[in-house]
């Protein structure tokens, strides 16, 4: 292992880690980003109305915004995904998956969520052929379809009528328990002639030979299983941590990394923020909140180490 | 240069940083707005057997999705 030892890696360049970065080079310290991409989740929210200073706003757009004052900083952005985190001999080594290990005094962790996956047959081979996690990007390709949509939560509920306004066919809205989207969300698909609605089933096949051609989707409280003919099937069922990598740091029952109110990690001079933590809140502002206070304590660390 | 093509919807945020890559590094392209267009949906489905955007075709070669490392490497 060679190369520069910087003060600081932040892992994960959304709204918690530019804003993390930003605040430690301003303060001075030597920072290197380590990322997968730039913005992270956030790229995938079509509108934002509650980040303070935008009436309104694309997700995509801000983190542009974000981006531009990173650079105006001068960031060091290396566009690699962390494979892991240990500590070596007084410092701490963070691996990129092609760009191998680099070193820092202090880290800070801000890796985000990804999309759940069913873990069914036929998603991963159907992927793209169909099996799609972004209604935002492909809710278009499914004019005049039958489409399934799995997850009654807000982004489920939000598929569906991402769907309906590009004028599908039918829909077809899975979940496994009963909707728990927001009312004034749900009460825009109950009834809608358009909407089938399966509460309390799973999809436990998709089906298809080039493309999707059905799902298989089963009743959790007959037992029932009814093949359903669709071209494509929007899975919206939750996120799931960035942390499988971060062997070293305590996580909950979720994978989530836990911090204290400092955003103290259970490894001294590791810290972290936003979606990967266990803070509940997970929402644009609050990660950025969350980035500026990883940034100020590990900055408290470095000097008084 | 082989021809490139990118093919996209507008409200897809990925299509946006593909362009907004391709525009940067300076590689002149072909347009695409398969959501606005369905019989160009149909022939991007037929051409590259997805239906997901972003896919970005390269001559004959295709990239899916946000891909700018496999862009790259195919311009060389």
């Amino acid at each position: 292992m060679t190369g520069e030892l910087y003060d600081l890696i932040i892992i994960g360049a959304g709204p918690a880690g530019m804003t993390a970065a930003v605040y430690c080079l301003r303060k001075g310290l030597r920072t290197l980003i380590l990322s997968k991409d730039i913005g992270g989740q956030a790229n995938w929210t079509t509108l934002v109305e509650n980040y303070m200073g935008f009436l309104e706003i694309s997700g995509p757009e801000l983190m542009q915004r974000f981006e531009e004052q990173l650079k105006k900083e001068k960031a060091t952005v290396v566009i690699d995904e962390a494979v892991n985190l240990e500590a070596q001999a007084g410092v701490f080594a963070v691996t990129g998956k092609t760009t191998g290990a680099h070193r820092a005094r202090a880290v800070i962790v801000a890796s985000g969520k990804r999309p759940k996956k069913l873990g069914v047959k036929g998603e991963e081979e159907f992927k793209g052929k169909g099996v799609s996690y972004c209604s935002t990007c492909d809710a278009p390709l499914f004019r005049e379809a039958v489409v399934a949509v799995a997850g009654g939560g807000n982004s489920g509920v939000q598929a569906v009528l991402d769907l309906l306004a590009n004028e599908a066919r039918q829909i077809y809205l899975i979940s496994d328990e009963e909707l728990t989207a927001d009312q004034v969300l749900a009460e825009k698909i109950i009834d809608h002639p358009k909407v089938r609605l399966y509460q309390h089933s799973l999809v436990t096949e998709i089906h298809g030979e080039q493309m999707i051609a059905a799902v298989s989707v089963q009743s959790r409280k007959t037992g029932l299983v009814e093949r359903l003919p669709v071209e494509g099937i929007f899975v919206e069922i939750g996120l799931e941590p960035n942390s499988d990598f971060l062997q070293a740091l305590r996580k909950n029952d979720l994978g989530e990394v836990v911090i204290d109110c400092e955003c103290r990690t259970s490894l001294p001079g590791v810290f972290a923020a936003g979606d990967v933590t266990n803070i509940p809140e997970k929402q644009i502002i609050v990660a950025c909140g969350e980035g500026a206070k990883a940034a100020i304590k590990a900055w408290t660390y470095l000097t008084q180490k | 240069m082989a021809e490139v093509t990118v093919y996209t919807t507008s409200t897809c945020p990925w299509c946006t940083r593909l362009k907004d890559f391709l525009r940067a590094e300076g590689i002149s392209f072909h347009e695409v707005d398969v959501g606005k267009d369905p019989a160009a949906a149909k022939r991007m489905v037929e051409l590259t057997g997805q239906r997901s955007v972003p896919v970005t075709t390269i001559g004959e070669q295709i990239i899916i999705g946000y891909d700018p490392d496999g862009i790259k490497e195919l311009l060389g």
